[in-house]
């Protein structure tokens, strides 16, 4: 393994940049939407201004932005047949990225060794067994792939060292229609990828909540935020919200009673607060952005319409709904940003 | 007991300023505030019955009606009802592993003089309100203590509960939806948002009478479970079902004047409703009576459909971008 980890950090060095975000305004982060008709990109800027809008070929899932180019990645909507790696400058598609044959693209995806590769979650189509794909990018062709540790894997997230953890949803899914195929006995878990794609650790949840599919994550120092969507009766209170330090058990964070069926059973995105203060969730179905401090306490629940999208920005967390609105998230409220035209895509991407 | 503000003098004001038409506007004059004042006014009674006579079948009359004028709001889950679970509080269905029930059993072995209404707000919202009280008023085994302090104080609790609701929608959430797209809203940055948290309460309650109130009964076909009907004990099940339908209707007539097809699925499914003669579901255990039970359940699926289709694009609106969108 010492020769990947080499000839990872080696691609590092050859891949020089082009261009730099800087030269398309600095973007804060990007956000997919939809515009008019149209399927759209943006760059915002931290008080949620539109720097740029490129156009996308169809909706896309989530985004993922390289560090230092200008460059971001959209994931077809599954089944995931294709990728487009996008020139933020020209909005040129420079690269379609396939999965190779029998493998389907899961949602999302992560630059690491300082943008040098690419990361994405895919999921092996008959089956729904979990690989990492992974993709140079100074010509985003593919050099590999790792087993992701589960079934279903969907967001994934390099941690300040290097290892990269997985939200193995633990969903089989008709590679077809997407329909869910195992919800009785499905099993998520969290595993801890080494930067050469070795298992260090995995987690699973307690036997009565393997419903919950682990699908979406957020890093918190050396701990890491997991959001959670239930596929058991909907009628039971369960957490959406876990935290998990590799070593130790993963803990699950209850709301107050009062709101355990505020979120409908339902996460769609998660993000902790630049402070590391404050972790928050959304749930687009039921309109709540939940706010939990860094053990797990609920802190505060803001209703907004189709709220989804929740990123980290330079000055807190903000949040963008499907109406167009960009939020400024506190423990006392929202505080709209701006308004756009743009219906904004379930996630929010920040440049990091 | 005080009985709570209805007509004040907002409303007075919003009936004279607008002409007759329908809009969201129309819906909250005749639909949503009157149906929270006479919650408030039901549950009122309610209590002010249980302090004259906590006797369990005397009572019952107040619950129905308190019951009844609920399933008149129910199907409204934005605004008020949405803080500190009030919702819940009000009524905590379904709860499938009977966690009122057990949060219950200590309230009732308690001692009785702490059953104040502000001990009452502090307890699991599970243990309260009207699912609570249908278990001290309709109980299937002899009840381990005296309930009657339990239920005075349930009921007191509840017209509360009730009251702090409608209060609120009259000073301040009325306002709220009103003055949607002004300056300084930032509930409802513009008139259509107000549409369309209207048209989706109508469209989540349809879900919750096809999924709830009639799919956890029928279950599966190797596996119905008549158990899980709503308001089983009160013999309330299908009226709620029926009551429902009537208020989802008459909340659509206050949205929109032209939806031709909705109005025709949803008396198609009242009249399914109405001939039912199931009082509580228990015919789904049956293969006779888990057909008509299905068929008003398919009814109630096309009802939804045909509102989605119909009156999300007459009100210009339609499910959220992201909340239609699993991920």
């Amino acid at each position: 393994m010492i020769a990947r980890r080499s000839f990872l950090a080696g691609l590092a060095a050859a891949s020089l940049p082009r261009v730099a975000w800087a030269e398309v305004g600095s973007p804060a982060c990007l956000a997919a939407g939809k515009w008019g008709d149209d399927f759209v990109l943006h760059g915002l800027s931290a008080a949620g201004e539109s720097l740029f809008r490129i156009a996308l070929p169809a909706r896309g899932h989530a985004a993922a932005a390289h560090p230092v180019e200008a460059l971001a990645v959209a994931f077809a909507r599954r089944p995931g047949t294709f990728a487009l790696v996008i020139d933020c400058q020209s909005g040129a598609v420079r690269h379609r990225l396939t999965p190779p044959e029998g493998r389907q693209f899961n949602g999302h995806g992560v630059f690491v060794v300082g943008g040098a590769v690419l990361l994405t979650s895919e999921v092996v189509a008959e089956g729904s067994a979990g690989r990492i794909g992974v993709w140079e990018t100074a010509g985003f062709r593919r050099i590999g792939e790792w087993d992701s540790g589960g079934i279903g894997p969907h967001d994934l997230k390099r941690l300040p060292d290097g290892r990269v953890v997985i939200a193995n949803g633990g969903i089989q899914t008709d590679p077809a229609d997407r329909s869910k195929l195992n919800l009785p006995d499905m099993r998520p878990n969290l595993t801890l990828l080494s930067d050469s794609g070795q298992m260090l650790d995995q987690v699973e949840l307690p036997a009565d909540l393997r419903q919950n599919s682990i699908r979406h994550l957020a890093v918190l120092g050396d701990t890491i935020a997991f959001a959670m969507q239930w596929e058991g009766d909907p009628a039971l209170p369960v957490p959406q919200l876990g935290l998990w330090t590799p070593g130790s058990p993963p803990r699950l964070c209850p709301p107050e009673e009062t709101d355990a069926m505020a979120m409908q059973g339902y996460a769609g995105s998660i993000a902790v607060s630049p402070a590391g203060d404050m972790i928050g969730l959304t749930s687009a179905p039921a309109g709540v952005l939940m706010l939990f401090d860094a053990k797990g306490t609920p802190l505060a629940t803001h209703r907004r319409t189709d709220i989804s999208g929740i990123a980290t920005l330079s000055g807190g967390l903000v949040a963008t709904d499907g109406q167009g609105g960009i939020w400024s998230v506190g423990t006392k409220g929202l505080t709209l940003l701006t308004q756009a035209e743009t219906l904004w895509d379930n996630h929010l991407i920040a440049l990091t | 007991m005080l009985r709570p503000l209805t007509l004040g003098p907002l409303m007075l004001c919003l009936c004279l300023a607008t002409p007759a038409m329908a809009d969201f506007p129309e819906t909250l004059r005749q639909h949503i505030l009157p149906g929270y004042a006479a919650f408030a006014v039901a549950t009122a009674d309610l209590a002010q019955a249980a302090q004259q006579d906590c006797d369990a079948v005397a009572l019952r009359p107040a619950f129905q009606a308190a019951f009844d004028a609920w399933i008149g709001v129910q199907h409204l889950r934005f605004g008020p009802v949405e803080v500190d679970g009030r919702g819940l509080a009000i009524q905590f269905w379904p709860d499938p592993k009977g966690a009122g029930a057990k949060a219950q059993r200590g309230l009732l072995l308690d001692d009785a003089a702490a059953l104040t209404p502000d001990h009452m707000a502090e307890q699991s919202v599970a243990a309260r309100g009207l699912s609570g009280l249908e278990r001290l008023l309709y109980p299937a085994d002899p009840l381990p203590a005296d309930p009657c302090a339990l239920i005075r104080a349930t009921a007191a609790d509840l017209a509360q509960t009730a009251q702090t609701v409608n209060d609120a929608w009259l000073v301040g959430y009325a306002e709220t939806l009103l003055t949607a797209g002004e300056s300084g809203n930032t509930t409802y940055l513009t008139r259509p948002e107000a549409r369309q948290a209207l048209f989706t309460q109508v469209i989540t309650a349809l879900e919750f009478l096809q999924d709830q109130r009639l799919g956890r009964p029928l279950g599966t076909f190797d596996a119905p479970h008549p158990e899980r009907a709503e308001a089983r004990a009160s013999g309330r099940s299908l009226v709620n079902i029926r009551l429902s339908l009537h208020s989802l209707r008459a909340m659509v007539a206050t949205l929109s004047p032209d939806v031709p097809k909705t109005m025709a699925a949803f008396d198609h499914a009242i009249a399914l409703a109405e001939a039912l003669d199931d009082p509580v579901l228990a015919g789904v255990a049956t293969a006779q009576g888990r057909l008509r039970v299905e068929i008003l359940q398919q009814a109630v699926t096309a009802l939804r459909d045909t509102a989605l289709a119909e009156l999300g694009p007459e009100l210009d609106v339609g499910i959220g971008f992201n909340a239609a969108d699993g991920d």
